[in-house]
């Protein structure tokens, strides 16, 4: 089944299989696993070739540790991996960063303490970190606009040639937003760029980074952008200048880990494919901001 | 008065404050021609065709701008020659004799920067600041719950966002402008809070704060937008300007918030 969900799955049933329990709590069998052969077993499996050149890779902890289990997450906060210690998973893969920086370098916080209480808990309790960002990201279907568009409750509704493009359900921009937020749990506040009374029937679904020349291709066939991190210098002035010139448009911004959420927990599926006879689960992050008006 | 005449007063005033013009830099001219007679300044966070539209409307044909007027750091419009919406704004623009300028390299050379002044007088921050450094504020003991409604009473804000326990109690803040928001960390000073306009939403504070608080640490940080937190400060440097100009009306409008209810 490692290669590939398309062959074997819908893109139906790949958001369904993603959406129910992940946790499978099968008796590991005879041979065991090293975290080093599960990162040879993912980079083999993966749909692109592995570059070299990635964020993706071992963040933490030795290679030859044998792994008691996986526990997926958007991001490995010292909680997270609390949790997954707790529920005896030592291998712990990540989207976005463990240790500060884009590239995981603490730089000058490396003699943080809090830096060294992750790093000593890590090591305390023999955890392996994997980053799979790029590589998941790259993969076809691509996880996270579908995993979002169906935590959005859209998966019905999608563009058969765009994974990013959905006819929803009539609405306005005002209730829509309302609808997002209580559907993904945003506590930051749901912001909004546009009119609430806007009529919304088509959005462009773009989780994580949301840069203009993806709103360039998609605004023409969309009324809505779902963003997750639009820059407030790039996407977000082109919608309000859109608004401006009189184009019936809007954004709804999630916040980046609300958005890749969904699509970063797809990878258990995933995994689970690759290695049946692990245990697999999801770790959630809760939305860590909050808004005053919220 | 020229628009080109304007920017070569503001470069002779840089020059007398020992800041000299940058062979590279995004303050350039981004629409309308510089040799355009000057009736009023406008300056602004951001050229948003918005404040644009609000500019002409009070006889302010130079717009002065702290952020791109085209969506992104270059001002590079060659992806956006057929988007109606550039079109629009660049017509109105020339329909209305307009002219736009960014400065921003150089207004962050400034000393004190005005962007960090005007955000802390916003904030209502400025009688604490510490007296050598501007980005850096003490203030008596505060829920950073009552910090934060009394901060977003203050600048209207719609769409802050807030990370940190609500309770943690606030004394030591450190802010930055835009997307400058300071890196949290325990050295060389453990802030309670940093407040800035945006930033990376993980890849930074956004791990930092939480495995803070993991190990009870608590630390927090005010994320205003990049407008609530950079339009204050190009009033500070509408102050700045108006003595340059003698005869020139300098009309601070904020390009105010984006995001709506």
């Amino acid at each position: 089944m490692s290669r590939m969900l398309t062959s074997r799955l819908s893109r139906r049933e790949f958001v369904v299989a993603a959406a129910g329990s992940l946790a499978v709590a099968r008796p590991s069998a005879a041979r065991q696993l090293t975290a080093g052969a599960v990162i040879e077993r993912i980079r083999a499996s993966v749909s692109v070739p592995w570059n070299e050149k990635t964020v993706d890779g071992l963040k933490a902890g030795d290679p030859s540790t044998v792994v008691t289990g996986i526990a997926v997450t958007v991001m490995a906060t010292l909680d997270v991996l609390r949790r997954a210690a707790a529920a005896k998973k030592n291998f712990i893969v990540t989207q976005e960063p463990v240790f500060y920086a884009p590239n995981d370098n603490p730089g000058p916080r490396e003699t943080d303490p809090v830096y060294l209480a992750k790093k000593d808990f890590i090591e305390k309790e023999r955890l392996v970190i994997f980053r799979f960002s790029d590589h998941w990201n790259a993969s076809r279907p691509q996880a996270a606009p579908l995993a979002l568009a169906d935590a959005l409750g859209w998966s019905k509704d999608r563009a058969t040639e765009n994974d990013r493009l959905y006819s929803v359900p009539p609405t306005t921009l005002g209730a829509l937003a309302a609808d997002v937020r209580t559907r993904l749990n945003i506590r930051g506040g749901v912001r909004i760029v546009g009119r609430s009374d806007l009529p919304v029937r088509n959005a462009y679904v773009s989780p994580g980074t949301t840069d203009v020349p993806g709103i360039l291709a998609h605004l023409p066939r969309a009324d809505v952008v779902i963003a997750g991190e639009p820059r407030e210098w790039e996407a977000v002035p082109y919608i309000a200048d859109n608004v401006t010139a009189g184009h019936a448009k809007g954004m709804i911004a999630l916040g980046r880990l609300v958005s890749e959420e969904p699509g970063a927990l797809v990878a258990a599926v995933w995994l689970k494919s690759v290695m049946p006879e692990l245990a697999i689960e999801s770790v959630r992050l809760t939305d860590p901001y909050w808004s005053p008006r919220a | 008065m020229t628009a080109q005449e304007v920017v070569t007063r503001l470069q002779q005033r840089l020059t007398e404050e020992g800041i000299q013009w940058r062979a590279q830099t995004v303050d350039t001219f981004k629409a309308g021609s510089p040799d355009t007679e000057v009736r009023g300044i406008a300056t602004s966070g951001m050229a948003t065709f918005d404040l644009i539209r609000r500019a002409a409307e009070r006889y302010r044909n130079f717009v002065i701008s702290h952020e791109p007027t085209f969506y992104n750091h270059l001002d590079q419009t060659a992806n956006l020659t057929a988007d109606p919406t550039y079109l629009a704004k660049q017509q109105f623009i020339r329909e209305h004799n307009m002219v736009v300028f960014r400065f921003h390299d150089h207004a962050h050379m400034l000393r004190p920067d005005p962007l960090i002044i005007g955000s802390a007088r916003a904030l209502g921050l400025t009688p604490f600041a510490q007296p050598d450094n501007p980005r850096v504020y003490t203030i008596q003991p505060t829920p950073l719950r009552v910090l934060v409604a009394d901060m977003q009473r203050r600048v209207s804000g719609r769409a802050m966002r807030v990370m940190g326990d609500p309770e943690m109690v606030i004394r030591r803040i450190v802010l930055g402008p835009g997307s400058g928001v300071p890196a949290l960390a325990s050295t060389p000073e453990a802030f309670d809070l940093a407040i800035g306009g945006e930033t990376a939403e993980a890849g930074g504070n956004a791990e930092y704060i939480l495995d803070a608080a993991a190990i009870g640490q608590p630390r927090a940080m005010i994320l205003l937008g990049h407008m609530l937190s950079e339009d204050f400060g190009m009033q500070e440097v509408a102050n700045w300007m108006r003595p340059l100009l003698p005869g020139v009306d300098v009309e601070w409008i904020p390009a105010g918030e984006p995001f709506g209810a």
